[in-house]
């Protein structure tokens, strides 16, 4: 009688299904660790935007929370795109420095904008290797903000590595911008920190 | 027609402009058969390539220089008056604005949500017409917001979309901002949804008409400055920030609407 699923198939379909509990239990931790910890850092970011301490030292004190919580380096490294490959290691330290300082001051410049903010975690869902965290931000007399936090374990704890805002991610946008600005100014990576050298100095 | 929602999105357009369905829908056809003739070869490089399938951009060149007119126009026109605007009028008045701009395009949306498929969609937006006409006067006060009825943006190009009508290639139409091949038809077909087009046109409603419109536009950039003016202050190519946010932005909203599988029976229906 001729076989219906070869034995190295059938093997290989076992060792499959035994795993998928396996695999199903750890999308499921992995979804509440990615959203405890959303919770936790949402928690902390909203407690210092919200408080009454000056603008000034509310910047100082995110930027330890956003040190130890987002992952900058993997950012930086993905905004790159594919001129983080044909970058000299001496331009990619450049680069990666000068990423964090834009960075910050990014996301420091914002925090005049927000009072009175609360936020309310949604669903958690797999995206790609990392997890996908769905937040609402509420801020006073404006819609609600649909933002979903992507969240990656690779550099061994949960760490910020995206956030898509209203069906845009940040980091992907950052690149293309990037990615543009490099291609017309001739695949040259010097003129890319060059640009970001100005940006940091003529921000105030 | 879009209206100017209140969310800080590309689909709500940065660059609203009024009324005068007619002679611009004919433009907007014209141009994008124009364009077919000017596109720029793609790069050999792998990379390059890739780059150049990501941003779906063969008309790049022209784009940009649509890109170059319009913020020039805007920084001289358009942006000072929605500054002196937001100086003179408070935030909930604007909102109040906003809010009468929505429901008047509160059709389109109800007629792209049926041709989308979606009953609940198309329910919430009938609903909010009729709540925000009678008791929220016009849709200065949006009651159908705090009765439950959200607010949904919808247009032709995402109806489209659901079709499963490719975007095409990306388009920045001069004035009215960001765009594609299949929302600049969309955009086309939304005109003619608009029932306000269908109105016979007495010297009252005229007059009404342009308020509503230099009113909605006004209002509309007035919600976006503030972001435009952090693109083209942080981005080191605004064109291709956004370029990017745009097409991400309409590629998330027609996955949101493909995805909405709620029931038209209301919650209390399903649970005893």
């Amino acid at each position: 009688m001729q076989r219906f699923i070869p034995r190295r198939h059938a093997l290989a379909l076992l060792a499959a299904l035994a795993t998928m509990p396996v695999a199903s239990a750890w999308a499921v931790d992995a979804g509440a660790q990615a959203r405890s910890f959303v919770t936790m850092f949402g928690s902390k970011l909203v407690g210092v935007v919200n408080s009454d301490i000056s603008l000034e030292k509310k910047k100082q004190d995110i930027l330890p929370l956003l040190e130890q919580y987002v992952d900058v380096d993997a950012i930086g490294r993905y905004c790159l795109g594919r001129y983080w490959r044909t970058a000299t290691p001496d331009q990619q330290a450049r680069y990666i420095k000068l990423f964090h300082q834009v960075l910050v001051n990014a996301i420091t410049d914002k925090i005049g904008d927000y009072r009175g903010v609360t936020f309310v975690v949604g669903t958690s869902a797999p995206s790609g290797d990392d997890t996908a965290v769905s937040t609402v931000i509420n801020r006073p007399g404006q819609p609600g903000a649909d933002t979903q936090w992507i969240i990656s374990t690779a550099s061994g704890s949960p760490k910020v590595v995206d956030v898509v805002g209203e069906g845009a991610s940040l980091r992907l946008t950052q690149r293309q911008d990037y990615g543009s600005f490099i291609a017309r100014n001739g695949g040259n990576v010097d003129a890319l920190l060059r640009a970001l050298d100005k940006q940091i100095a003529n921000h105030h | 027609m879009r209206a100017e929602t209140g969310s800080n999105s590309w689909s709500s357009r940065p660059f609203p402009s009024p009324r005068r369905p007619a002679l611009r829908v004919v433009g907007v056809m014209l141009g994008l058969l124009g364009l077919a003739s000017c596109a720029a070869p793609p790069p050999t490089d792998p990379d390059a390539l890739a780059e150049y399938k990501e941003a779906n951009d063969r008309y790049e060149k022209l784009n940009r220089k649509a890109f170059g007119i319009t913020m020039w126009a805007n920084k001289y026109t358009l942006r000072p008056v929605a500054k002196a605007y937001i100086w003179a009028v408070p935030r909930p008045l604007r909102n109040a604005f906003g809010g009468l701009y929505q429901t008047m395009n509160e059709p389109v949306v109800f007629f792209n949500d049926v041709g989308a498929g979606r009953p609940r969609r198309a329910g919430d937006a009938f609903v909010r017409w009729c709540i925000n006409m009678t008791v929220g006067i016009g849709g200065l006060i949006d009651v159908a917001n705090y009765a439950g009825y959200k607010h949904h943006d919808n247009d032709a190009g995402l109806t489209l979309a659901t079709w499963g009508v490719p975007s095409g290639p990306y388009l920045f139409l001069p004035v009215l901002g960001p765009s594609s091949f299949r929302d600049g038809i969309g955009y086309g077909i939304d005109v003619g949804l608009s029932p306000w087009n269908y109105v016979p046109r007495g010297y009252g409603l005229l007059t009404f008409n342009w308020a509503y419109n230099i009113m909605g536009t006004i209002n509309g950039m007035a919600t976006n400055v503030d972001a435009l003016d952090q693109v083209m202050k942080d981005s080191l190519d605004p064109y291709a920030t956004i370029r990017s946010a745009y097409q991400q932005q309409r590629k998330a909203m027609a996955e949101a609407i493909k995805n909405d599988h709620r029931a038209t029976v209301p919650d209390w229906y399903h649970t005893k």
